[in-house]
């Protein structure tokens, strides 16, 4: 069964890397943005105080490298696949596949996430480095709490993609939402600029969202202006909200799945 | 008189990257791509005359279709001339593309959310047709091609057959002197492809369309083609009526016979037995040796004969041969 | 000529005609666009004014000024989206036969290109541009004088005709390469931050590169300095720049003629 994942997961792989030209501009696409946010923090923080809400221009450097390599890295094509596969009408096969199709989903992705890894996060933390300094983590504590942080984001991600997806089913012809939800998502999440920069009432609104926990939350434990035990509490949140995605999720496949089946598509 | 299309010495040749198998290929092609040379038409010359209606036939990857985007102006040969009714499309393309009709079987010209009409009043506005033309020929195609019932649909409701129907007439509302049909019949029923050919032959006899038909449908080719031109390799390999080109490269014929009891000795002369079974008799022989009646009357003469047949040897055995013989490569 | 131009209006009007048509197909299709485009870009200029209250103005550039600026490059880029947008998917129409049907019709290629496709569902993203730049006059106090408004016309169409040509010559890569989807993300990124940010926020290096070889900061920085008689805080350029546009456009959109002429002697059709 595993081996059947895996499969998948290596082919992505494989495939992904035969797209050379992509790669290139991918990378120097994601170069740009890193770049130009950085400058644009640079002329922020010139001539002012060190500090701004607790964050030194390094900080924010740092906070923004790692933010764009991070969506580099966080693969959830699986909204478009749920969208193309039921305009094409194919979902209906795919649900007679012999194993469970939003696992198959998962391990395509997760199988680019690798491809990225590769050949889109490590160049890019690459020449940011060479052009602002590698961006060291606030301690090492923060990193190792860093990483799991970053599964649950992902999960979080991931999750909020697949529902999106089953939009698809029940209103086809509104096209595909996932661009609005990744509009929205870009800027609840932090990932440009970071909540504690936004007014009050909406860092209050936010602590109620699922968003802010998935950029904010690991980028804060990494540069250190989320205390350790902060961290921690923020992880139990986040994987609160996995849990509370998963189930939504599970309860709208279940439905979707027996709707079409009835329907035969 | 001149000919419609005249093509010398036409070579066109591509770069390929190659690409390995596996996570280390895969790396090594990303960093080093290997690129080698190819011939993809590799020196064509013929010359077409006005009014002929040529197969252009060949294996897959022959390189049918490059040298017909070279003949239209799509592609940029590597070397050698082309000639369509005296310009170069290279040099003047629209001055060229103004006299063609394309189809292309696999492509659609149409747009697939709007009425068929929508379409050819386009085709109106590009190719300035003016008004009384433009009734004067849609009216004739609407007549052989029997658009009438789906003109006003949507090409996307439209079946392949009639959408097939649709993109032919496209191509000949400016009433082009060059037809280049690029598998037209591809995926149609038999009622479709009938009207399709019928029609191909209508617009042949009654304006002197000239056509240039690829195919892989060798039915398409016996009923309607004067000429078959057969490519293999970018290299053409036979060029000629297809009754010569059947009867070089197959002049063996066959003779069944079946008689009404046993007999122990078969042998006649000009003849060889090939194949027995039972009471039937499968006789070959050679056009020029003897004639199907003599050898049928001197096995008459021996054998107690119940019934007979002879075997016409038919484009695609002969077609088979070619391909045979020359994809040695 | 003038039957060649009156053949290709009468062509042109026609394409737009049935572009309308098949984008009234799916009309419900246009919701999630309406919904994504102007998040993105509100919520653009929304966390510019939060840089701005937090920190300082960005190099002399207050937030009214930015709002000015940022809405000039999205109407400019609104309307290119409009006319132009067949320029980002030449990889498709080489791959799926469009490019060589284009080949083989008696007009010119690129006419063709673009003409066949107007793409009204660009005007969403006019809205908010609109929007934006609107409150950015009144905020900024741009004063709506006959001379500025001419400016103001000849400074969209050379932005848009600078874009054109980007674009064109990005795409004709897809005549060698049949892919460069990628590269059209590319270069959207690059103008976004290049024209709806102060240019003078990037290092030296990056301003030359934009005004002299890749000159988007044409399409609205420059102007926008012009307009409202910011020390634009970067390269120092004589003369009046609302008038350097158009003829910077039109310089780009010959030299972008030329390629996509040369990529097309050098195109090789994909498919058999």
């Amino acid at each position: 069964m595993l081996q059947a994942y895996w499969y998948i997961t290596k082919m992505k792989l494989l495939t992904n890397l035969t797209y050379r030209f992509e790669v290139f501009t991918s990378v120097a696409t994601n170069l740009i943005l890193t770049l130009a946010s950085v400058f644009l923090w640079q002329t922020a923080y010139k001539g002012g105080s060190g500090t701004v809400e607790s964050l030194s221009l390094q900080d924010i450097t740092t906070y923004t490298i790692l933010s764009i390599t991070i969506s580099t890295i966080f693969v959830c094509d699986v909204q478009n696949t749920i969208y193309y596969k039921i305009r094409e009408g194919q979902i209906v096969t795919d649900f007679y596949r012999p194993i469970p199709l939003l696992a198959c989903y998962l391990a395509e992705d997760i199988g680019e996430m690798f491809s990225s890894l590769l050949n889109r996060a490590l160049p890019l933390i690459v020449f940011a480095s060479i052009f602002f300094g590698i961006p060291w983590p606030a301690s090492i504590q923060g990193f190792l709490l860093f990483l799991p942080s970053c599964l649950l984001s992902y999960a979080i991600l991931w999750l909020l993609s697949a529902l999106v997806g089953l939009i698809a089913f029940w209103v086809m012809e509104l096209g595909n939402m996932g661009n609005v939800k990744d509009s929205i998502v870009r800027v609840l999440s932090g990932s440009i600029v970071p909540l504690w920069f936004f007014p009050d009432t909406v860092q209050t609104i936010s602590k109620f969202l699922p968003f802010q926990y998935t950029y904010q939350t690991p980028l804060g434990i990494y540069i250190g202006n989320t205390s350790i035990s902060d961290g921690f509490t923020a992880m139990a949140v986040q994987a609160v909200w996995v849990g509370l995605l998963f189930l939504v999720l599970a309860a709208g496949w279940s439905r979707t799945k027996k709707k079409t089946l009835i329907q035969g598509g | 008189m001149d000919a419609v299309i005249e093509v010398n010495d036409l070579v066109k040749e591509y770069i390929i990257v190659k690409k390995e198998s596996g996570l280390r290929g895969s790396l090594k092609s990303l960093l080093f791509p290997k690129k080698t040379k190819f011939n993809g038409v590799n020196g064509i010359s013929f010359s077409i005359a006005p009014g002929e209606i040529v197969g252009y036939i060949g294996p897959n990857g022959a390189g049918k279709s490059t040298t017909i985007k070279m003949l239209t102006g799509i592609l940029h040969p590597t070397a050698g001339s082309i000639k369509v009714c005296g310009i170069s499309p290279q040099a003047d393309r629209k001055a060229v593309v103004r006299k063609l009709g394309v189809v292309f079987g696999q492509r659609t010209q149409l747009y697939w959310d709007l009425r068929l009409g929508e379409s050819f009043e386009l085709l109106r506005r590009i190719y300035q047709i003016n008004q009384a033309e433009y009734e004067q020929n849609l009216a004739i195609l609407t007549d052989v091609l029997k658009l009438q019932d789906f003109i006003n649909t949507p090409v996307r409701q439209l079946s392949l057959g009639q959408r097939m129907r649709g993109d032919i007439a496209a191509a000949m509302l400016h009433s082009p002197s060059v037809l280049f049909l690029d598998e037209p019949t591809i995926g149609l029923d038999a009622d479709a492809k009938l009207a399709i050919r019928n029609f191909i032959k209508e617009i042949n006899r009654t304006r002197g369309v000239t056509v240039i038909l690829t195919t892989h449908d060798l039915d398409d080719v016996e009923q309607l083609c004067s000429r078959i031109i057969v490519v293999n390799n970018g290299k053409i390999v036979e060029d000629g009526p297809i009754e010569s080109i059947i009867h070089k490269l197959t002049p063996h014929r066959m003779l069944v016979v079946e008689l009404q009891k046993p007999c122990a000795d078969l042998s006649t002369p000009n003849a060889i037995v090939i194949k027995q079974e039972g009471l039937k008799i499968w006789y070959q022989f050679e056009k020029e040796a003897i004639s199907a009646s003599e050898l049928i009357a001197a096995l008459s003469q021996k054998l107690p004969i119940q019934d007979i047949s002879v075997k016409e040897p038919n484009v695609e055995d002969a077609i088979r041969e070619v391909y045979k013989t020359t994809s040695s490569v | 000529m003038v039957s060649s131009f009156k053949h290709y209006v009468s062509v042109a009007s026609c394409w737009a005609r049935l572009a309308i048509q098949r984008q009234l197909e799916y009309p419900l299709f246009l919701f999630s666009w309406l919904l994504m485009i102007p998040i993105q870009y509100f919520s653009g200029i929304w966390m510019l004014k939060i840089i701005v209250d937090r920190f300082q103005a960005l190099n002399g550039w207050d937030f009214p000024q930015l709002t000015f600026l940022y809405g000039l490059g999205l109407i400019s880029h609104g309307i290119f989206v409009v006319f132009f947008i067949n320029t980002w998917s030449m990889d498709h129409m080489v791959i799926n036969g469009g490019f060589d049907r284009l080949l083989l019709r008696p007009m010119n290629v690129f006419f063709q290109l673009v003409a066949s496709y107007v793409n009204f569902i660009g005007l969403i993203d006019c809205i908010p541009g609109v929007i934006i730049f609107l409150y950015g006059c009144e905020i900024a106090g741009f004063e709506w004088s006959l001379v500025n408004i001419g400016k103001l016309i000849l400074v969209l169409i050379g932005g848009i005709l600078i874009r054109a040509a980007l674009f064109t010559s990005l795409g004709t890569i897809a005549f060698w390469t049949k892919r460069n989807g990628s590269m059209v993300g590319f270069a959207l990124t690059m103008l976004e931050r290049a024209t709806m940010y102060p240019l003078s926020m990037y290092p030296f290096f990056l301003q030359a590169l934009f005004t002299f070889i890749i000159p988007i900061g044409f399409i609205s920085f420059y102007p926008a300095a012009e307009f409202l008689g910011t020390d634009n805080g970067g390269l120092e350029l004589p003369l009046s720049f609302a008038l350097w546009t158009p003829l910077v456009g039109i310089i780009c959109f010959l030299i972008a003629s030329g390629i996509f002429r040369f990529g097309m002697k050098n195109y090789e059709s994909a498919g058999s």
